[in-house]
């Protein structure tokens, strides 16, 4: 049985200008997932984003949330669904706990006190809620935002960069957070430039690239695509630790400009490689890994500069879901 | 298709422009408009002076005014707003004697005008009241106004 | 940062928000919650009821009258001239200003917050947040006119007293046919002041900024009035949105007339219903990138 997605997107299309911003983008997101939309600055995600909540209204294609879409049904599109798109904004005269009162008034709730304590409680601003808003911080101000959308009791949470801007500790907290509120059933939407925050988090994602889709899929096929890992490797004799190299075949090593070894291989090869050395008399000085695996596929596949516009390896359309672009 | 703003903006000009060829058509401040106006003002003030001074017994219409109105300045036509409006104006005082003054107005665009009248026929500033009080004399100058549409 | 709650037990459900629509009149009062939260309407509205009084005080100690407004002449005479004349000189230069504070800022505060995005993704549409900004605004106008001309009628009552008032066609007016004259004449000034203030709500529209919203309406009322001063076409007077504020001429005399009134009103629902019908459109087609 085919069950109504939180989220589906057919051939969206928005152009400012001369620039197109996003270009044939599709998307399914199911209920009860968590989802992760990933891309550079610039990518479109912001803007597909915006059409998803009404600000902006699409030059083509289709979008509905639960069934439901802004040119057929207005605001009530957005029934179950909150969230924000990019650093959440509130009204600096008033307090956090007024802005709350206001929205969930706009809600059309009234002021039932009680859903906005809670809501302050559980993003635990509680203790500065009396205070105006101008005077928090940045890591305030994104844990409000996600209060006023907890407000609305929402079915899909739609969240933008909401660790954006915070300190370790923030960062941490928040992730926390999403993780504890994606486990209760909500349906998310995470979107972000940070591939480790998506990996912890979603069950799949859609990698975005300068307006289109690059890779649409599970974080498990995502992970199968990956490159070998990448360190960074100093030794006590890099030119006898470079012909060494060439004995391994499964290892890659290339000479880098500031005198280190850029170290290519699977861990097994790599391990083998390392022994090696150490039987010829070679100390490892540093071994540093450069970049995850599923980062350097994230850089691969949403480089500007790559003129090849399908992806790498395209992922086997699954029955019933929208392939990728191809 | 044009954006909104021009549409408003072409909205806009055509209306003016309509408005200007409407302009040459006639004026707000017609002699007509004028005479009607100061005739009235003038004989109720011209009552309440003569009340105050004692002479009881007159009326707005027993003051019975004929103003006459022009401008000095030929180039007007006696019509518009300016401050070279004179009105000549003949009426009857108390024991039925006919009186005459040249009054000086200056009429505003809007059909409001101030009115001053010569101090040998209608008194000074201000005036003794048969009470002995020293009051403004309401006739000296006064303010008028007219309907323009 | 104190350790935060997440590391307990799973959150309980926030009670369930039942799936409802918004209405006008909730915006409305959110709306206007937000403006009395926001000390420059608090002050504006302070200026009004105080402002009479020092001025009158003022005006009543000197020996001079102010001939070149109407009722100049008789404001040490009657108290009921101290409120027309007043309403003579400040309905041209202050009404516009005084609207356009808040009706040219509350679209472009919007802008200057970011926080389009924040209220229009919640249950209203915009075509109801527009008009409850719009029924706030002229909320505000018509707060403005009632208090400053109660204010002015009672300073001028106070200071001066209820003598009986020279009329326009040279008859004095009764105290009680006087005080109808002084309120309907500031009734009178409420349609071009709700012209005005849609004009101001289309310029902040327009323009995204309040700086356009509130000078706006204030230069465009001095140009109109330049125009008066310099004797053009009076087919063209007719459509300023500063004349109506002089239609209550008519009402100051013996037998009123009501012409500029009915034409004014006219004019100034033809401004308004332009003004407002430009703003919804370019709000409701415009796309939320900022914020």
């Amino acid at each position: 049985m085919v069950t109504t997605p939180a989220v589906q997107a057919r051939g969206l299309v928005k152009r400012f200008g001369r620039l197109t911003a996003v270009d044939q983008v599709d998307l399914r997101v199911e209920v009860g997932e968590v989802y992760g939309l990933l891309g550079p600055n610039g990518a479109g995600k912001t803007t597909f984003l915006r059409m998803l909540f009404g600000l902006i209204r699409p030059d083509a294609g289709e979008l509905r949330l639960f069934g439901r879409s802004w040119a057929q049904d207005g605001p009530a599109a957005l029934e179950g669904v909150a969230g924000f798109v990019e650093s959440p904004r509130f009204y600096p005269y008033l307090s956090g706990r007024r802005n709350l009162e206001l929205l969930a008034g706009l809600d059309g709730a009234g002021t039932r006190g009680d859903a906005v304590e809670q809501a302050l409680k559980m993003v635990d601003l509680a203790g500065r809620a009396g205070d105006k808003v101008g005077g928090y911080s940045f890591g305030m101000r994104q844990r409000l935002g996600v209060g006023a959308a907890l407000l609305r009791d929402p079915r899909l949470l739609v969240l933008d960069e909401p660790a954006n801007g915070l300190d370790p500790a923030g960062i941490r907290d928040m992730r926390a957070l999403v993780k504890r509120l994606a486990g209760s059933g909500l349906t998310v939407l995470l979107s972000s430039h940070n591939m480790d925050e998506v990996e912890e988090i979603c069950d799949n994602v859609t990698i975005m690239r300068t307006g289109r889709v690059a890779f649409h899929g599970s974080i498990d096929a995502l992970r199968a695509q990956a490159p070998d890992p990448a360190h960074r490797l100093v030794t006590s004799d890099d030119d006898r630790a470079m012909e060494l190299a060439a004995e391994h075949p499964d290892v890659l090593a290339t000479r880098q400009q500031d005198g280190s070894i850029a170290l290519r291989a699977q861990t097994s090869a790599a391990d083998a490689y390392l022994i090696s050395l150490g039987r010829a008399g070679i100390a490892v000085r540093t071994l540093a890994l450069e970049v995850t695996p599923l980062e350097s596929l994230f850089f691969m596949l949403t480089d500007p500069d790559h003129t090849d516009p399908t992806p790498p390896a395209a992922v086997p359309a699954q029955p019933g879901r929208i392939g990728a672009h191809a | 298709m044009p954006s909104r703003p021009h549409l408003v903006l072409a909205a806009l000009s055509s209306a003016a422009a309509l408005a200007g060829l409407l302009a040459g058509c006639s004026s707000d401040v017609t002699t007509p408009r004028v005479e009607r106006s100061l005739g009235p003002t003038f004989a109720n003030l011209y009552v309440q002076q003569q009340t105050l001074l004692g002479h009881t017994g007159l009326t707005a219409a027993t003051v019975a005014p004929r103003p006459t109105c022009s401008r000095t300045n030929p180039a007007a036509h006696n019509k518009g707003a300016g401050t070279d409006w004179i009105c000549q104006v003949s009426w009857t005082g108390p024991d039925h004697k006919p009186l005459k003054g040249k009054f000086e107005l200056t009429i505003h665009p809007n059909g409001c005008y101030e009115a001053g009248g010569p101090t040998k026929v209608i008194g000074p500033v201000t005036i003794r009241a048969a009470d002995g009080k020293d009051v403004t004399n309401p006739v000296f100058e006064f303010d008028g106004c007219f309907d323009t549409t | 940062m104190t350790a935060p709650t997440t590391t307990t037990a799973a959150p309980e459900a926030l009670p369930a928000t039942p799936a409802t629509r918004g209405r006008v009149t909730t915006a409305y009062r959110w709306e206007a919650a937000k403006l009395v939260a926001q000390a420059r309407t608090r002050v504006t509205l302070g200026i009004c009821l105080i402002a009479p009084f020092v001025f009158v005080t003022l005006l009543d100690q000197q020996s001079q009258v102010p001939k070149d407004t109407l009722f100049g002449r008789w404001i040490h005479a009657s108290g009921f001239a101290t409120p027309l004349f007043i309403l003579g000189f400040a309905s041209q230069w202050v009404f516009p200003l005084l609207t356009s504070i808040v009706a040219g800022d509350i679209f472009s505060s919007e802008d200057q917050y970011g926080t389009w995005k924040t209220i229009l993704t919640r249950s209203h549409s915009r075509a109801q947040v527009f008009w409850a900004k719009t029924l706030v605004a002229a909320t505000f106008a018509v707060l403005v006119v009632i208090v400053l001309g109660l204010a002015t009628l009672t300073a001028g009552l106070l200071l001066v007293g209820h003598q009986p008032l020279e009329g326009l066609s040279g008859t004095l007016l009764s105290p009680g046919r006087a005080a109808s004259v002084v309120l309907a004449a500031w009734a009178t000034t409420l349609p071009p002041l709700l012209g005005f203030t849609a004009l101001a709500i289309m310029l902040s529209v327009l323009s995204r900024t309040s700086a356009v919203g509130i000078a706006g309406p204030l230069v465009i009322g001095l140009i109109m009035q330049v125009y008066t001063f310099l004797n053009g076409p009076d087919a063209v007077r007719h459509l300023l949105l500063v004349t109506p504020f002089d239609s209550w001429h008519g009402l100051a005399r013996d037998h009123p007339y009501y012409g500029p009134l009915w034409q004014g009103s006219l004019v100034s629902l033809g401004y308004l219903v332009v003004c407002l019908a430009v703003a919804h459109l370019m709000l409701r087609r415009r796309d939320i990138t900022g914020g």
